[in-house]
């Protein structure tokens, strides 16, 4: 799974552009979004990888980087 | 025609089996599968009369649901925990188009949660709205949205608006749905920013009857046909809406019951209120419809009986029929 798919599925969940997101933007105050879009992209990424992301994972992450860094570290 | 019924929902879940079997027997086109322990369901099912069997036929299933999801507990994280609950393997074929119509009388948490997460919104539109049907005397009012999303977008009342009306349109038959907005007042200037935005939007949709503002007290007076709230607010009125009428008929009995001129005017008077509580008789509406996600969704009320649970069920073979979900889509294509 490349990141650049990832930035998509996040990008389309968010209506936000691509180019927008970095490593660094932070769900809710640079992207805009909210409690359910953050878990509706959450269960997008997790369909496209077979990844499961835990319950603290969710709670605690605050930008893109942190869902990536999740993904790149428990996908096989 | 497949309707899942969530067997488990509900403070007296038997009452679904009942109004599962009577809606069966009024409607020939559905098949109602229910969603829960298969075991318990099975021996339920065993237990029925012969002839009641003979008469359903192979148009009553079993899905195997056997994980609970209770009202106190978190229901996002109670629907990851437990993918074999009711409400996420219903939701899923939703999604999958296995199944054409879900109903609840469960968690309503869950069950909104599951529409969003797993059956998802039609493309087009951003979040679903929960519809509550509130039965005003002589022209029933659908509120959208009475409490699933507490903080809105206008665009989000604005597809509130077009969804609730192709749903009174559709279900309950209004030709020319008029739609009001709940505010604080009438004149388009009063408000917050977003109901001030919102009025913008409706003023503008061609798609439908905009009758403006409409201010709480005069929302169950037949102003309109949708009224359309954000959730925190629409949750607020129709809560505040079942609270006075319930204090008021405890007041009326009350003071009736006080005295034996009271008593000998409540007995002659016993078949008026007998109809106006016919005309709130919530039994008769169903449930509150779930708008927008990519299926018919229908959430009872938590102390449904078997009489409003078989209404449910009716009010979705409605939507099915009516291909409410499709015109949901149609009406809201401009915005995906």
């Amino acid at each position: 799974m490349q990141i650049e798919h990832l930035l998509q599925l996040a990008a389309d969940q968010l209506g936000v552009p691509v180019e927008s997101i970095t490593m660094e933007s932070r769900w809710k105050e640079d992207l805009g979004a909210d409690s359910a879009s953050i878990m509706l992209m959450i269960m997008d990424m997790e369909d496209a990888t077979g990844v499961t992301f835990d319950d603290e994972a969710i709670t605690g992450m605050q930008t893109v980087g942190d869902a990536v860094a999740y993904l790149e570290a428990h996908m096989a | 025609m497949r309707i899942i019924l969530d067997a488990t929902g509900g403070d007296t879940p038997d009452v679904n089996l009942k109004g599962a079997i009577d809606a069966l027997l009024a409607y020939e086109d559905i098949t109602v599968v229910l969603a829960g322990p298969q075991d318990q369901l099975l021996d339920a099912i065993n237990q029925m009369e012969a002839t009641t069997r003979d008469r359903i036929g192979k148009r009553m299933e079993v899905l195997d649901a056997p994980e609970i999801i209770t009202t106190d507990e978190h229901p996002v994280m109670a629907l990851r925990q437990r993918p074999r609950s009711p409400f996420v393997l219903a939701a899923n074929q939703l999604r999958n188009h296995e199944a054409d119509a879900f109903v609840s009388a469960g968690s309503t948490g869950a069950f909104m949660a599951s529409g969003l997460f797993y059956a998802r919104c039609v493309p087009g539109v951003a979040r679903p709205a929960l519809g509550a049907m509130i039965p005003v005397p002589g022209r029933p009012l659908l509120l959208v949205d009475s409490g699933a999303n507490v903080d809105c977008k206008p665009e989000w009342l604005h597809q509130f608006a077009l969804m609730g009306s192709i749903y009174m349109k559709e279900v309950q038959q209004v030709s020319a749905p008029q739609v009001g907005l709940l505010n604080i007042g009438v004149e388009e200037v009063k408000g917050n920013e977003l109901t001030q935005a919102v009025y913008k939007l409706l003023r503008e949709e061609k798609q439908i009857v905009f009758a403006g503002n409409i201010e709480a007290r005069d929302a169950i007076a037949g102003s309109c046909d949708v009224l359309v709230a954000d959730g925190f607010a629409g949750n607020i009125l129709i809560k505040n809406i079942e609270g006075t009428t319930s204090v008021l008929f405890g007041l009326i009995k009350k003071g009736l019951m006080s005295s034996l001129a009271g008593k000998i005017g409540a007995l002659l008077c016993r078949g008026a209120f007998r109809n106006i509580k016919r005309s709130f008789d919530s039994s008769e509406v169903g449930g509150a419809p779930l708008l927008g996600v990519g299926g018919v969704m229908i959430k009872a009320h938590g102390n449904a009986d078997a009489k409003t649970i078989t209404s449910a069920i009716r009010q979705a073979r409605t939507m099915v029929t009516a291909d409410v979900v499709g015109k949901i889509r149609a009406g809201t294509a401009h915005e995906a």
